[in-house]
C-alpha cells in the first residue's frame, strides 16, 4: 500500500497545484498514515469496526487518487423537493454548486480551496489521511447575529464513474457569536466500493446554535467514515442527529468539546439496518468547563445479519464542575444473526457532577404483538408499528417541524 | 354463535383446560367465574389465538372452525378480547392504532375504510359516550394510563370495533367503583340481539352491573356448574370450595 500511496499522493499534488508549504504539511500527514495504516480492531476505538479488514475484503485495489475533476456534473441530481433550502453539492468529492440564494450575501463568507495550517496537528489517523489527500476543503463562516433563513443541505453525491477510490473531503463551518444554522447532510450514492472520508469541523462561538442532521438513506456498497469535530463556546448549543440506514459500512465519529460554560451538546441517533450492513456511532464528549450539559440517545434496529455499534464516551475535566451528562442506547435485535455492541465510557475527574448511562437490547415484545394482532392487525403491521414506535422518541426530539417531517419521510418512519 | 366442545389446553406440559364445553348464542351474556388458576385467562387466550398452547377439542364460531384461524383473522371475524392487563405500547399513538385496527377489520370484510375525518368523528362520539377524555387518545397507547384508563380504553376499542363476541378478561380487576360503573355502562350499551359477551371474572361484583344470562363455574379446567345469575350470588356466599 505504501508504494501506491506515494504514487497516488504525487498525482494528487500535481492535480491540485499546491504550494510547497502545503505539500510539506500534507506529506507530514501522509507519512503519519503510512506509518500506521488503516486502523484495525487491535485499537480500542476500532474494536467493533475493523476498518483495515473491512477495506481489504470489500475494495479491490483502492486508489488514493480521486480524479474528481472528471465526471463531476450535476445533471442527474435529485434535490429534496417541497423544502426550501440552500445547497452545497459535492459530486464525486468535487464541488459542483454552492447556492445560498435564501440568505443575505454579506452575512455568509465562503472560502474554497483552503490550505492546511500547521495547527492541524492531531492524532486521528484517518484525519491525517484526509489532510494528505484532501480534494476539497471549504470553509463557511456565518457572521455575528445572523441566523440562516433556510436550512443548508450539503449533498454528497457519487456516481457510477467513481470506483474503488478514496474520497477525502473537508468542510469547516464557523458560527460567529449569536448566529445559527440548520444543516442537513445527505448522501446519495450511485457508486460502488469506495472509501469515503468526510471531515466536518464546527466552531461555535458564544450563544450560537448548530443543528446538524446527518442522513444516510440511499442503499450503496461504500465504506464511510464521517468525523465531526465540534468546539463550543459559552452558552452555545450543538444538536447532532444521525440517521444511519443505507450504506454498507459507516462509522460516524463525533468529537465534542464543551469549552465554554453553559454550553450543551445533544447527540441523537437512529441506526436501522438490514442485510449485512454494519454501522457505528462513536462519540467523545469532553466537558471542559463548568455547567456544561450533554445528552445522547441512540436507538438501533437490526435485521438479518446486520451489526450496530455505539461507543459513547463522556469525559469530565476536573474544572468541569456541575456537569450534566447522560447517555442511553437501546437496540432491537430482530434476527438471531444480528449483533449490537455498546460500550459506554465515563471518565470523570470532577466531584460535583451528574452523569448517567444505560444500554438495553432485546427482541420485540411478543405480548405486545399479540395485543395488536388481537385488534385485527397482521403480524407485519404489528411489527412495523412497534418498530416505528421504538424509533419515534428519537425522531420526536427534532424540534424543527419541517425538518422532522422531511426526515420521517426520507427514513420511512410513519406517524 | 360460539360452540366449544371438549376443549383442552396445555402449556409447558401442564394441563390447564381439561375438557371444557360451552355454547354461546347471539345476544347472550355468559359469565365464567372461577378461582385463581382455574384456567379463566387460558380460555380467553385460546379463543383469541395466543400462541404457546397445545390444544385439542373443537371450537366453532358462526359454524366455522375457529382454532385454525390466525389471531388477526379471529378479530376480523368479530372476536374481541378485552385484556386483563392491557399492554403499554410506547411510540404508538392511540388514535392511529385504533384507526389502523378498525380499517384492517373493515378491509378484511370488504367494507369501505374510514378516512381520518370520519374516524375522528366516530372516536369522539364513542369517547363521549364512555365519558373518556379524548385527549388521552392522542397519547401513546396505554403508556402512563391509570389502571382505570387502560380498562376504559379497552371498552372504547370494543365499542369502536363493534365485535360480535366480546371476551372480557377480568375487566373489573383494579377498577374503583366509579370506573366499574362506567365500564359496565359501556358494555351494557353494546348489548343487543346480535352481540354476545363472555365475561370472565373472579368476583361477583361486576355482575351487579352487567347482568349475565348464564353463569358458569370453572374449576380445574372444567365447567362444574352452570346456572342463571342467581348462581353468582350463591358462589359469593359459599365460595368456590363448595364446588370442589
Amino acid at each position: 500500500m505504501e508504494e501506491q500511496l506515494k504514487t497516488d499522493f504525487d498525482k494528487v499534488v500535481k492535480n491540485l497545484k499546491l504550494s510547497d508549504e502545503n505539500i510539506r504539511l500534507r506529506k507530514k500527514d501522509l507519512n503519519k498514515f503510512i506509518k500506521n495504516g488503516f486502523p484495525n480492531k487491535k485499537k480500542e476505538e476500532w474494536k467493533f469496526f475493523d476498518l483495515n479488514q473491512i477495506i481489504n475484503s470489500n475494495i479491490k485495489n483502492l486508489s488514493f487518487f480521486n480524479n474528481c475533476s472528471v465526471f463531476a456534473k450535476n445533471d442527474n441530481i435529485v434535490y429534496v423537493k417541497n423544502f426550501e433550502h440552500n445547497k452545497i453539492i459535492f459530486v464525486n468529492g468535487s464541488i459542483s454548486l454552492i447556492d445560498f440564494g435564501y440568505e443575505e450575501k454579506n452575512k455568509i463568507e465562503i472560502e474554497e480551496d483552503i490550505n492546511l495550517t500547521e495547527k492541524n496537528d492531531q492524532t486521528n489517523i484517518l484525519i491525517s489521511l484526509n489532510n494528505a489527500l484532501l480534494s476539497n476543503y471549504i470553509k463557511i463562516t456565518i457572521k455575528q447575529n445572523y441566523s440562516l433563513n433556510k436550512p443548508l443541505i450539503i449533498y454528497n453525491i457519487t456516481n457510477r464513474e467513481l470506483n474503488s477510490t478514496a474520497v477525502n473531503l473537508r468542510t469547516d463551518i464557523i458560527l460567529e457569536k449569536n448566529s445559527s444554522i440548520k444543516l442537513i447532510t445527505l448522501s446519495n450514492d450511485d457508486s460502488k466500493d469506495n472509501f469515503i472520508n468526510i471531515n466536518q469541523n464546527f466552531k461555535i462561538a458564544k450563544d450560537a446554535i448548530l443543528k446538524n442532521y446527518k442522513i444516510d438513506s440511499v442503499d450503496n456498497s461504500n465504506i464511510k467514515y464521517f468525523f465531526n469535530n465540534i468546539d463550543l463556546e459559552h452558552n452555545s448549543l450543538a444538536e447532532t442527529f444521525i440517521f444511519s440506514k443505507a450504506s454498507k459500512f459507516i462509522k460516524n465519529e463525533i468529537n465534542c468539546n464543551l469549552n465554554g460554560e453553559y454550553s450543551s451538546a445533544f447527540i441523537n441517533g437512529v441506526i436501522n439496518l438490514k442485510e449485512s450492513k454494519h454501522h457505528e456511532i462513536k462519540t467523545n464528549i469532553n466537558h471542559l468547563a463548568e455547567n456544561t450539559k450533554s445528552y445522547q440517545l441512540v436507538k438501533c434496529v437490526l435485521n438479518d445479519s446486520s451489526k450496530g455499534v455505539y461507543q459513547g464516551k463522556i469525559f469530565v475535566d476536573s474544572k468541569a464542575q456541575k456537569t450534566d451528562g447522560y447517555q442511553l442506547s437501546k437496540a432491537l435485535l430482530l434476527s438471531e444473526n444480528t449483533e449490537f455492541d455498546a460500550k459506554p465510557e465515563l471518565e470523570i475527574y470532577a466531584d460535583d457532577v451528574k452523569c448517567s448511562h444505560g444500554s438495553t437490547s432485546g427482541n420485540l415484545d411478543e405480548d405486545a404483538i399479540f395485543y395488536l394482532m388481537s385488534r385485527g392487525l397482521s403480524y407485519q403491521q404489528s411489527r412495523e408499528l412497534l418498530i416505528n414506535g421504538f424509533l419515534l422518541d428519537v425522531i420526536e426530539k427534532i424540534t424543527d417541524l419541517e425538518i422532522k417531517d422531511l426526515i420521517k419521510n426520507i427514513m420511512g418512519i410513519k406517524q | 354463535m360460539l360452540i366449544i366442545k371438549n376443549l383442552t389446553a396445555n402449556i409447558d406440559n401442564k394441563d390447564i383446560l381439561k375438557g371444557l364445553n360451552l355454547e354461546i348464542k347471539p345476544g347472550e351474556v355468559h359469565a365464567i367465574m372461577g378461582p385463581n388458576g382455574s384456567g379463566k385467562s387460558t380460555l380467553s387466550n385460546v379463543l383469541s389465538g395466543k400462541k404457546g398452547y397445545e390444544i385439542s377439542g373443537k371450537v366453532t364460531f358462526e359454524g366455522k372452525d375457529l382454532l385454525g384461524l390466525k389471531i388477526e383473522e379471529r378479530a376480523h371475524k368479530g372476536i374481541f378480547l378485552a385484556f386483563q392487563y392491557p399492554l403499554e405500547i410506547p411510540g404508538v399513538n392511540t388514535n392511529i392504532f385504533l384507526k389502523s385496527s378498525l380499517n384492517a377489520i373493515k378491509k378484511s370484510r370488504g367494507e369501505k375504510e374510514l378516512d381520518a375525518i370520519e374516524f375522528l368523528k366516530l372516536v369522539k362520539q364513542k369517547a363521549l359516550d364512555l365519558k373518556f377524555d379524548e385527549k388521552i387518545l392522542s397519547r401513546q397507547l396505554n403508556v402512563g394510563f391509570s389502571g382505570g384508563e387502560k380498562k376504559k380504553n379497552e371498552i372504547l376499542q370494543m365499542s369502536i370495533l363493534n365485535p360480535k363476541l366480546s371476551i372480557l378478561d377480568e375487566t373489573d380487576s383494579g377498577l374503583d367503583i366509579d370506573a366499574l360503573k362506567i365500564v359496565s355502562e359501556g358494555v351494557n350499551a353494546l348489548r343487543n340481539k346480535k352481540s354476545s359477551f363472555l365475561i370472565i371474572t373472579h368476583y361477583q361484583r361486576l355482575l351487579n352491573y352487567i347482568k349475565p344470562d348464564f353463569v358458569h363455574v370453572l374449576i380445574d379446567g372444567k365447567i362444574v356448574k352452570s346456572g342463571d345469575s342467581e348462581l353468582a350470588l350463591e358462589l359469593e356466599k359459599k365460595g368456590y370450595e363448595s364446588f370442589n
